[in-house]
């Protein structure tokens, strides 16, 4: 099978999903790795070029990273070549002249086994296939973006006042949240201290985004980020089924809550039955000292 | 201004979706039926316009079966002005983007705002195709859309901040999120709705066939039932916290 890896960086550093689907399209045959440059990521400049590349090239897949970009990327891209799309994959093979992809649906309560013929464009869930030990950069070929199809303008980035100084919530490999239990914003140094004592990054549930104690991009759940950490964390989170949907499949699970019947303790690998602000500092020390020695 | 919304009706966020006995599809008797969320969020950015500026109109249209009125009676009762349903069973996405692109064609709006992903099949590709069969610029996943001089500035969200783009009209946008929680409907809203009229065709009379690039159900499951899990009660909290950590890096080896 030819495959046409679509790269992308964050800074100057490629994306490790980048570096995951140029192990994948190794494996599947034939691997082409391209990167589109350009100041910043839009949709017409960006689909024109790769859309040129594709028609030069003729892979039977294009793979991007089912990130912000590479999803938005990735749809365009196969609406203007007509080629069948999936999105956010976790699993693909070969299958005969086919592909077989798994993909989550109903916001992560099925998951699903298809066929798609090819030609076909797939984007590919970061950290969904997990690269071995020593696994090599690829090599990257650069293509321009195509400025001149460009319709919109750039006017500005607005950065949120609490700009991540952590990993990315949706590549972390330990996740702490916070929810309506914490009681307020001022509280939120429990969270971050024990996300930093675990060398995580810091999520939250809808109560807490809607009611503008944590910026947006922090919501965990069916209307925000899906999530699969190592070690999912949530503190004073009752369980509803809309923020279940975008972590139950983390490998570990921690909950403390006061309620011992909250929901979030059906899904628990580890239930702690507890007060928030007596539990987690003693927790944060515990781990400290854990990880030392 | 007026704002087109396509719409989709999907099983509602609170239903445990369950497979079907055929192993390939989800039980859909029985359960409520929602608006999309992000179509929902959609909605309210669009009637967040309206209270600012009356002369507004937002219009709503989806691509489904019969049941789908009812989503699009939901939107009247919101505050939406006008509805319309293109009947079809089964239309492949891109047969799905090339009959909302005729409704764009006919309805003319100057912005058009679609949900950033179903959430059923979780793919967020009808936007941006909708987008590319008119030649239109699009911006994905706002949470803000403010009038601007010969245009809008479309508010990006993005990992620390937002991306603010301005787009000429008329332009698409997914939506992730409006600046408000969706409004619930109100009682003389719902009146309103009743009484108010939803055009209905078959796809086909838009001269859209059904069929499209999409893919084959193998099969469908649930995710892996998690559970069995312990809970940790014995002792002080300090006690307490020590077994967890320790058993977090000794026993699950994530520490
Ligand atoms: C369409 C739709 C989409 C949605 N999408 C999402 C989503 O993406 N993500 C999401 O999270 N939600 C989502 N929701 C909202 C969801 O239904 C819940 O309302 C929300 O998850 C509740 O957040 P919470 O658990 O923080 O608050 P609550 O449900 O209020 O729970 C607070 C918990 O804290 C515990 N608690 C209180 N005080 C303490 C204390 N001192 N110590 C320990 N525990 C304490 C309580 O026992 C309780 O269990 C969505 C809803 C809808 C309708
Ligand atoms: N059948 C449909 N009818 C109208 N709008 C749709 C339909 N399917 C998808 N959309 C729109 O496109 C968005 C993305 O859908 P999807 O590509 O299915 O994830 C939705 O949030 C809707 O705004």
């Amino acid at each position: 099978m030819k495959t046409l890896v679509v790269a992308e960086r964050k800074g100057t550093d490629l994306r490790r999903v980048t570096v995951e689907l140029a192990a994948k399209a190794r494996e599947l045959g034939d691997a082409t790795v391209v990167e589109i440059a350009g100041e910043r990521y839009s949709p017409l400049p960006f689909v024109s070029a790769l859309a040129k590349k594709v028609e030069s090239e003729k892979p039977d897949l294009v793979l991007l990273g089912a990130t912000l970009n590479g999803r938005d990327l990735g749809a365009r891209l196969a609406a203007r070549l007509g080629r069948t799309y999936a999105a956010d994959v976790t699993g693909l093979r070969a299958a005969g002249n086919a592909l077989e992809v798994d993909k989550p649906m109903y916001a992560g309560k099925i998951r699903a086994k298809l066929r798609l013929d090819l030609p076909a464009v797939v984007s590919v869930r970061p950290g969904a296939m997990p690269l071995k030990e020593g696994a090599e950069a690829p090599q990257v070929e650069k293509i321009d973006a195509d400025a001149s199809s460009e319709k919109l303008t750039f006017v500005k980035l607005a950065a949120t006042a609490t700009a991540a100084k952590r990993v990315s919530l949706s590549e972390a490999r330990v996740v702490v949240s916070g929810g309506r239990g914490l009681k307020g914003p001022e509280n939120w140094h429990l969270v971050e201290e024990l996300a930093d004592a675990l060398g995580g990054a810091v999520g939250a549930s809808r109560a807490v985004t809607d009611a503008g104690w944590r910026p947006n991009e922090e919501q965990v759940g069916q209307t925000g980020k899906t999530v699969t950490p190592d070690l999912y964390v949530a503190l004073g989170i009752s369980g509803a089924i809309q923020h279940l949907a975008g972590m139950t499949s983390s490998k570990v699970i921690v909950a403390v809550n006061k309620d011992p019947d909250a929901d979030i303790f059906k899904i628990a690998d580890y239930g702690v039955v507890a007060d928030v602000f007596e539990f987690v500092p003693a927790f944060t020390e515990a781990v400290k000292k854990a990880r030392a020695s | 201004m007026k704002i087109l919304i396509p719409l989709k009706q999907v099983p509602d966020s609170t239903v445990r979706v369950k497979v079907a006995p055929d192993g390939k599809s989800v039980v859909t008797d029985g359960i409520t039926w929602s608006i999309s969320p992000y179509d929902e969020y959609a909605i309210e950015m669009a009637l967040e316009r309206k209270d600012a500026d009356p002369s507004t109109v937002v219009a709503v249209v989806t691509v489904g079966p019969a049941r789908s009125r009812d989503a699009l009676r939901q939107a009247l009762a919101m505050g939406c002005d006008e509805a319309s349903l293109v009947t079809a069973d089964h239309a492949a996405p891109l047969a799905v983007a090339r009959a909302l692109a005729k409704v764009v064609d006919e309805a003319k709006p100057d912005l058009v705002l679609c949900g950033k992903q179903a959430s059923d099949d979780d793919q967020g590709f009808v936007g941006p195709a909708v987008a590319e069969i008119l030649g239109w610029p699009h911006v994905a996943t706002i949470t803000k859309v403010v009038p601007a001089d010969g245009g809008v500035e479309l508010w990006r969200e993005v990992e620390g901040g937002h991306e603010v783009w301005k787009a000429p009209l008329p332009a698409l946008a997914t939506v992730h999120k409006s600046e408000k929680e969706p409004r619930y409907p109100s009682l003389p809203g719902i009146m309103k709705a009743k009484k108010k009229e939803i055009p209905e065709r078959a796809l086909s009379a838009l001269g859209v066939d059904a069929a499209g690039p999409t893919w084959t159900v193998l099969s469908m499951e649930p995710p892996p039932v998690r559970g069995g899990g312990k809970i940790l009660k014995d002792g002080d909290a300090k006690q307490i916290a020590q077994q967890l950590a320790i058993a977090l890096r000794d026993e699950a080896k994530v520490l």
